[in-house]
């Protein structure tokens, strides 16, 4: 990343303004020195220009949402008229946002009328013979599925404080429930309530407008408009239809234009001027900066001059961050970014992901069949995806870690677990089903690897700044190499001679590690060795897939008739499938996350965002998060 | 069934069964909490995925003991 510095006549300022917004390559920040220059003002006049595209672009904004489409924009020659975007934003949102409430008010209104659905079949009888409720007062209640000793209760307790003077009908409803009508004289209302809240049963109540004269009516009415309501949603979904065909497209117009003016006017008040210059000052990735150069060169000629500015000036300042990597690595960057970014200047760790997430997922599924299903299920979503979107980097590291499936399910001989086995394929590393050992110290030993490798990257990033610490970041790698190879030697994988030596050396680089790293770092060491342990769970979870897979397998035979056995198995094989996907996704993302990022990840990088038209800002974000 | 190998599958499955019984419970703790953040946060999805699956770790590595157990003890 390089930080630019753009000087040239001040008359040219808002041209230049446009063109580099055009290219898109620079991202605009505060100049650094402004002792002899000053921040370019607004006139009363632009600043209410300004308050009036930032209404405009309110408007458009809430009405785009409302709207809840992103259609694409017109495309008309000229330029906008920004009075008739305002009058045309503003009419819209007003419109849409009747719409929406009069859409609010009819859904309140059916989840209302849907409370007292219970009463509409258990009541009919009760409807259709117009009980008149004239000096009668009617309590609506639900009552939960097992409330018949609450019923009793009730019962008695209105028979005690009421005598016969009350009515409690109660119906089993189609949801399981019981509808209740309670109905007393008038007179003794406040006295049911008390008792009903001493129940602690809650009386649904009714809406104003259904207020009838009988039971009967008020239910009729509400199923009545129940049955209403949802044309009514239509005829406003059909409303929102016709602005969106109308108008929607003129409202994306509006709204990249004037969008890209507020940015040309937010970006202006980052310029800084004398009475005949400007200067404006930005990041630019190293690598564009002579096509920047070329196009403002070709635009105004000598007028422009572009030079960089010294990294003493913007020492202290955040330097945006751009991942760049090989197109082998790039869909890795999906996974990287899903942490904060990395700080500039500091190690972007996609590479090592791209290399050890599908290997270490691959170790763990180890199967040709579940590989192959995977690999299947990635190249059809990575056919469904469109290039530079979330959804083609997720296929696209579904293949990976398939391909690495099928490598490591040809090693352990295993196709769709030990199905393999019987039709003669032989594990060449180790058969999983038995060997735990030799699994386990493959999961320790790549746990050694990874962890190493973490340290090494973290004393070579710092050997740059603080030497001291790079130290002992090579010290503890080199620490948790020796504290394995002794225990190899102890457990006699190593010839027991080497035991000794490999104390007595991992006992000499103590200090050092202290004086690099602190005296915590003795602390430090042995939570990185339980970080090293934690790659025992490459080891576990795939004993388990495997074993999984076993059982299916077992299936065919177990349950009576064969097909039945087949149709378990195969059951179970697909549940073997979707949780052998996702727990080594869980745990794998862990492992790099946690353990090893642990070692060396500086996150806090910003990420770049160069000053560029609002639809290409607009399409980029929207392809990333697809 | 000699008493011995009783005791070992019984330690191997205490092994095991401690941890998970731990994990659930450090889980069961977790979840609630993180679904909360999650409402309010979205962006959290990765920090809420990797403090669920930590506690994961103590049934791994009892999984693990319980293994080493049963190989050794002859299982």
């Amino acid at each position: 990343m390089s930080r630019i510095r753009m000087l040239g006549p001040r008359e040219q300022l808002q041209a230049v303004l446009e063109r580099v917004q055009d290219l898109g390559l620079v991202q605009l920040v505060e100049p650094t020195e402004t002792e002899s220059l000053t921040p370019l003002g607004l006139t009363p006049e632009q600043e209410r220009h300004v308050r009036g595209v930032r209404k405009i672009v309110k408007d458009v904004d809430a009405a785009l949402e409302l709207l809840g489409e992103t259609p694409r924009p017109t495309r008309v020659a000229g330029e906008l008229e920004l009075p008739q975007a305002a009058l045309i934003a503003g009419r819209c949102r007003r419109e849409l946002e009747a719409l929406a409430e009069q859409r609010q008010q009819l859904e309140e209104e059916r989840a209302l009328i849907l409370k007292f659905r219970p009463f509409f079949a258990a009541f009919t009888k009760i409807g259709e013979s117009g009980l008149d409720l004239d000096g009668i007062r009617v309590f609506y209640l639900i009552l939960k599925e097992d409330g018949e000793e609450e019923l009793r209760r009730m019962r008695a307790a209105f028979r005690q404080a009421l005598g016969d003077g009350f009515e409690l009908l109660s119906q089993p409803s189609e949801s399981g429930e019981s509808a209740m009508l309670l109905a007393v004289p008038s007179a003794d209302g406040a006295k049911a309530e008390q008792l009903l809240s001493e129940a602690g049963v809650q009386a649904l109540s009714l809406p104003d407008q259904f207020e009838e004269e009988s039971v009967g009516g008020t239910i009729h009415r509400m199923q009545a408009r129940l049955e209403k309501l949802p044309a009514e949603l239509a005829a406003i979904e059909r409303e929102r239809k016709r602005i969106a065909g109308e108008r929607g497209r003129d409202l994306a117009r509006i709204q990249a234009t004037v969008r890209d003016l507020l940015a040309t006017i937010e970006a202006m008040e980052k310029a800084v001027v004398t009475p005949r210059a400007f200067v404006l000052e930005g990041w630019i990735p190293s690598a564009v900066r002579p096509d920047l150069d070329r196009q403002l060169g070709k635009s105004f000629g000598n007028q422009i001059e572009i030079e960089a500015v010294s990294s003493e000036e913007w020492s202290g300042d955040t330097v945006p961050v751009v991942l760049k990597n090989p197109r082998l690595f790039r869909p890795f960057e999906a996974i990287t970014g899903m942490m904060p970014l990395p700080k500039y200047g500091t190690v972007d760790p996609t590479p090592f992901v791209a290399i050890f997430f599908p290997m270490f997922f691959g170790i763990v599924l180890g199967d040709m069949g579940y590989g192959t299903m995977l690999g299947i299920l990635s190249l059809i979503l990575r056919i469904r995806s469109k290039p530079d979107t979330k959804l083609r980097s997720v296929s696209e590291i579904g293949i990976a870690c398939s391909l690495f499936a099928i490598i490591f399910g040809f090693l352990y001989g295993e196709l769709f677990g030990d199905l393999g086995h019987r039709i003669g394929l032989h594990p060449i590393i180790f058969n999983r089903e038995e060997a735990f050992f030799p699994f386990l110290g493959l999961a320790i030993a790549l746990g050694i690897v990874h962890i190493v490798l973490g340290l090494l990257v973290g004393a070579v990033k710092m050997f740059r700044g603080d030497k001291r610490r790079a130290l002992g970041k090579g010290m503890a790698a080199l620490m948790v190499v020796l504290i394995a190879l002794a225990l190899m030697a102890a457990f006699d994988m190593l010839p027991e001679r080497f035991f000794t030596p490999l104390v007595i050396t991992a006992l000499a680089a103590l200090p050092i590690l202290i004086i690099g790293e602190g005296v915590l770092a003795p602390i430090e060491l042995v939570s990185t060795l339980g970080n090293v342990l934690s790659y025992a769970r490459i080891m576990a979870v795939g004993t388990a897939s495997v074993m999984m897979a076993v059982v299916a397998n077992r299936m065919v035979g177990a349950f009576g008739p064969v097909w039945v056995g087949i149709l378990f198995g195969l059951l179970f094989h697909l549940i073997n499938f979707v949780l052998g996907v996702f727990s080594p996704t869980i745990h794998m993302l862990r492992l790099h996350y946690v353990e090893f990022f642990g070692k060396f990840y500086s996150p806090g990088g910003s990420q770049y965002q160069p000053f560029r038209h609002w639809s290409a800002r607009e399409s980029a974000s929207a392809e990333r998060s697809e | 069934m000699e008493l011995e190998a009783v005791f070992l599958y019984l330690s191997a499955a205490l092994a095991v069964g401690i941890p998970a019984l731990a994990t659930g419970w450090a889980q069961s703790r977790i979840g609630p909490a993180a679904a909360a953040a999650l409402a309010e946060k979205p962006e959290l999805t990765v920090t809420v995925v990797l403090l669920i699956a930590i506690p994961e770790t103590l049934a791994i590595l009892g999984f693990v003991v319980a293994v080493l157990m049963l190989m050794q003890g002859g299982g």
